[in-house]
């Protein structure tokens, strides 16, 4: 049932608006992408045009190596999760999982017994000859997971499926996705804004902002080796030193960084960047372990967020952000030195 | 909040019971003057009927009498006799046309206006809604001509123009229905794998249904009610309830004749607002409808 999926080029405009301007992506069988961007970054629209939902200005789309274009919505074999579960008000929990079986001419006891197994995937069972008014929120979510899976899709499309759930409902919902996954290996292409959540569902991020592809790569590189400033600080990057490479060595404020092993860095400006969580802090004299940078700091501010307070460390005219845990006495005026680990650094071209 | 309820657990709803909301806790007298109001408005709707009912069964009925001096069938035997059956039956065919006819283009025109599908909108929904501002006749008087030189028989140029007199009613019932009706379950349906004419069949119409019942109704009572249109387009080849009614009351005496005519009007639609009441209701709303939509869509950068 998975396919492969490939965008090529996709642009779309809206009278003189660009949506989008060039997508171009592939997801293998398989494999979970989750498109991220803000609002208005066209998102959506990549996932109704792959939908057959909107029509592409150009570009192709390839399932399985074939043009989708042309190809009515009911025809691509696809299935769509929307923010709002859309359970069709008329008919029970187990009718509404059996739709696809149904509409696809099955006969009716047939697509029941295919829908209660999916509803049993769900963790649904028994909740079949409910009104799906007698449902609260994740629960509608999950049958609506339930039914889309049912009608078998090439390429399960997931449209912020979660965001409108509780925290805790949320997290709930992920690992019954990485449990549906293991059983049944979809292909899913899913949108959303959280980089939290498309860290923690999927295995590769196409990340796009004001209708163009930022990077394509996997979550943990799309943190630690950001192609440009805008993927650093979309993936919410708060270390920016500026400053210069010469030889393979970036030189800034905090003095000079070589690039990690087996990497390296053009001549020329640019901006070092490092994720604040890979900053360690420490305020005893100890040696420079090795692969890191160690840099002598004062602690210039220092803000509460519950069981972790961010720190900002000034080194001459350069800032560096730590997180530690509250419980750690760095108070502001402190000096400390921060320990930076050489594979955690990335230089992106200046802006 | 919905995080907290366990699985399996039915959600209800709060309280319905006005005495939990504070704006609707009824307060002192106002039990006496609900009531008072509402006994006042049954004897106002239900006064015309008692004298109907009571000429339905009166074969005479002088003046200063408070009861008929005579009770008896006499009035439906002359009804009868006098083609009751027939013009119900007409009046109910015309009805029946009217509102299949016009329930089907009020629900596509409100459907394409509220889509925005529409040049121009303000100006068609304005058309649209003009034959509710303009006096049957007077449209009725230029057309009979027109429709008389094009040779259009009469039973079709009523039809048309009772739907055009329907279509108000309809379209603006329909509007409702579709605003509050959300495109999206028909998207889904259609990434399901449902063909155009599943969604219609199995999402879209079994979503407006209650809309599409309303509005029905209205477009019937438009062609079981109308006189003016049947009278002067008709001119004659169809024969009415209210036709019948109006000549039996234009001469003496027939007051019983036009107590059961017009008891025999109010039957069809007494049975379908009985009808309406109990299957035209909404579906019930789903929680989520009242939870976060796309356009409130919780704002954030990744």
């Amino acid at each position: 049932m998975s396919a492969t999926l490939e965008i090529d080029a996709l642009v779309k405009t809206f009278g003189a608006a660009t949506a989008l301007d060039g997508i171009s992506f592939a997801v293998s069988a398989g494999e979970c992408l989750a498109v991220l961007g803000p609002s208005g970054s066209g998102k959506s629209t990549v996932l109704r045009s792959i939908a057959g939902l909107d029509v592409p200005s150009s570009g192709r789309i390839l399932v399985d190596g074939a043009d989708v274009a042309g190809v009515a919505p009911e025809r691509r074999g696809m299935a769509m999760v929307f923010q709002r579960p859309l359970l069709f008000p008329h008919l029970s929990v187990l009718d509404n999982v059996a739709f696809a079986a149904t509409v696809s001419g099955q006969p009716k006891s047939e697509a029941r017994a295919d829908a209660r197994q999916f509803l049993e995937l769900v963790q649904l069972e028994g909740f079949g000859d409910r009104s799906i008014t007698a449902l609260s929120g994740g629960q509608e979510q999950r049958v609506a997971l339930a039914r889309a899976l049912a009608a078998r899709p090439r390429v399960l499309l997931l449209d912020e499926p979660f965001s409108a759930l509780d925290p805790e409902l949320r997290a709930d919902m992920h690992s019954l996705l990485g449990q549906i996954r293991r059983q049944l290996n979809p292909t899913i292409v899913m949108v959303t804004h959280d980089r939290d959540e498309a860290a923690v569902v999927a295995d590769r991020v196409a990340l796009l902002s004001t209708g163009r592809l930022l990077q394509h790569d996997t979550v943990e590189r799309l943190y630690t080796r950001p192609a440009s400033i805008e993927v650093s600080r979309l993936m919410g990057g708060r270390i920016e030193l500026a400053g210069e490479v010469r030889s393979g060595v970036h030189h800034s404020a905090i003095g000079a960084v070589l690039a990690p092993e087996g990497e390296t860095w053009a001549d020329g400006p640019g901006m070092l960047v490092v994720r604040h969580e890979a900053v360690h802090v420490s305020t005893l004299p100890v040696e420079v372990p090795p692969g890191m940078v160690g840099v002598e700091v004062v602690v210039a501010d220092r803000r509460a967020r519950g069981p972790r307070a961010e720190i900002t460390l000034a080194c001459g005219d350069g800032l560096l952000e730590a997180e530690v845990p509250a419980s750690r006495p760095l108070a502001v005026g402190q000096s400390a030195t921060a320990h930076i680990p050489r594979s955690a650094c990335t230089v992106v071209p200046a802006p | 909040m919905a995080m907290l309820i366990p699985y399996g657990q039915r959600v209800t709803p709060d309280d319905p019971t006005v005495s939990s909301r504070g704006l609707m806790r009824p307060r002192p007298g106002g039990r006496t003057l609900r009531l008072t109001i509402a006994a006042l408005l049954t004897v106002w709707f239900a006064l015309p009927l008692v004298p109907l009912l009571l000429w339905f069964f009166a074969d005479r009925w002088s003046a200063p009498a408070v009861l008929p001096t005579e009770w008896g069938f006499d009035g439906v035997t002359s009804a009868l006799a006098n083609g009751a059956v027939p013009a119900f039956g007409q009046s109910l065919a015309l009805a029946l046309v009217v509102a299949a006819i016009a329930t089907p283009l009020g629900a596509m025109a409100a459907r394409a206006l509220t889509r925005g599908a529409v040049p121009f909108p303000r100006l068609v929904s304005g058309i649209l809604l003009a034959p509710l501002a303009l006096p049957a006749f007077v449209a009725v008087m230029g057309l009979t001509i027109v429709l008389l030189r094009a040779r259009v028989p009469g039973v079709v140029g009523v039809v048309i123009l009772l739907v055009a007199a329907a279509l108000p009613y309809t379209v603006y019932t329909m509007r409702v229905a579709y605003a509050a009706h959300d495109l999206a379950y028909e998207d889904e349906a259609r990434t399901l794998g449902a063909s155009r004419w599943n969604v219609l069949w199995r999402v879209h119409l079994p979503l407006v249904a209650p809309g599409l019942a309303r509005a029905a109704f209205l477009a019937f009572l438009v062609g079981w009610s109308d006189y003016v249109i049947t009278v002067l387009v008709g001119g004659g080849t169809i024969v009415t309830l209210p036709l019948l009614v109006a000549s039996f009351a234009a001469g003496v005496g027939n007051d019983a004749v036009v107590a059961v005519l017009s008891v025999s009007a109010i039957v069809p639609p007494l049975v379908l607002l009985l009808a309406l009441g109990r299957f035209g209701r909404r579906y019930p709303t789903a929680s989520y409808l009242h939870g976060p939509t796309a356009s409130q869509s919780p704002k954030g950068s990744p």
